[in-house]
């Protein structure tokens, strides 16, 4: 009976602080403000992208453009994981382990069924497609590089599972890798030399809605796209085949 | 033309309407079947069938989306069927017995082959 009491008196503090909280924000209105007159941060960000930067998709512009920094070190950070995740699963090899596999080995080596491997022969090529043109198109429509990188790992994935056999050329894989981050970080050097200030976008900008506007933003989506994809990838390949390491 | 466009808008919602019915109809027969094996294929019928009139029905509203949305029902026509035909396989694969007593199972069979074959390869192997 006390402790039921404690609990509802607890309940009726916590709810009366909710409210208060709640009674103060003032759900529902227009904080944007006016976008002839900007008064808060949205609306210089949706007064900007199209009329400065000639970008249709205003988050890409956020993303890649005023805070381009910080997606530089979102990369890194999976970047980081992958690496993680490679030196972290192979290890020492467990005699209860090899067991179990020796008992599951038969079931799980069955190859799978000529339909599934047509159907992801027919998918795969087709993820591809989709995938590079979302991230092609990140400053365009909804979505971008991180998206797209993962639709197009979701088709290797695709493989990976249907085909036994199927293989990701690790060193073309290795070099698209390095190459993509070492073009997001040129671009953001160049930005410094020219303009005085780390991934600074060009002066051109192009038309609103046209495939090539919006000076380096693009470009560095495309290259962010290529990098997301090459190392997700990895990730599934490494995740896929497991191998408990020789004593 | 306004006659036709509000004549495809009213075929497009009817196709909607079908198409709704039959999402509810395998989200029932997901929540309803006892075992995996029924659920897959309640799920599967009936949610690919669903969405397939769903894109139709907005394809009938906006013309203009008529291509874009023919692609994504292809795309739907290939892959619900074969993903849940993977799931019913590797659940089989995996040892989930059906729900009722079983007296025809052929798949069990064409697996017990194939598994004889892959012992004797790994036997030859090991020689």
């Amino acid at each position: 009976m006390f402790k039921k009491l404690i609990v509802f008196i607890l309940i009726g503090v916590i709810g009366y602080m909710l409210t208060v909280t709640f009674s103060n924000i003032p759900l529902g209105e227009n904080r944007i403000g006016s976008l002839d007159n900007p008064e808060t941060v949205s609306a210089f960000y949706l007064n900007k992208s199209p009329q400065d930067l000639k970008v249709a998709n205003t988050i890409t512009a956020i993303v890649v453009n005023f805070r381009g920094f910080d997606t530089l070190g979102e990369v890194t950070v999976l970047f980081l994981a992958a690496t993680g995740l490679a030196s972290i699963l192979y290890r020492k090899e467990d005699e209860e382990e090899e067991e179990n596999i020796k008992h599951f080995a038969h079931r799980l080596n069955l190859p799978s069924s000529s339909l599934v491997r047509t159907g992801a022969k027919i998918l795969f090529p087709l993820l591809l497609l989709l995938g590079i043109y979302v991230f092609i198109h990140g400053h365009l429509t909804p979505g971008g590089g991180f998206q797209g990188g993962a639709i197009i790992a979701t088709g290797f994935l695709l493989m990976l599972i249907s085909y036994k056999g199927f293989q990701t050329n690790h060193k073309v894989m290795v070099w698209l890798e390095s190459l993509a981050g070492l073009g997001f970080v040129g671009i953001g050097l160049y930005g410094l030399i020219a303009y005085g200030s780390f991934l600074q976008n060009t002066g051109w900008t192009g038309n609103l809605n046209d495939l090539i506007s919006g000076g380096l933003i693009p470009l560095i989506y495309i290259f962010i796209g290529i990098k997301v994809a090459t190392e997700l990838t990895n990730v599934l390949d490494i995740l896929l085949n497991i191998k408990p390491r020789k004593k | 033309m306004e006659i036709i466009q509000e004549i495809l808008k009213y075929i497009g919602l009817a196709f909607i309407v079908m198409g709704s019915i039959f999402l509810f109809l395998g989200a029932l027969g997901i929540y309803r079947m006892p075992d995996l094996y029924n659920r897959l294929q309640a799920g599967t019928k009936a949610s690919t069938l669903g969405a397939m009139s769903v894109v139709l029905g907005v394809g009938f509203i906006q013309p203009d989306w008529l291509v874009k949305l023919i692609i994504i029902i292809v795309f739907i026509g290939i892959a619900n069927p074969l993903s849940s035909h993977a799931l019913a396989r590797a659940s089989y694969r995996a040892g989930i017995k059906p729900y009722f007593k079983k007296e025809i199972d052929a798949y069990g069979k064409a697996v017990e082959k194939q598994l004889k074959k892959i012992k004797k390869k790994l036997q030859n192997l090991n020689e």
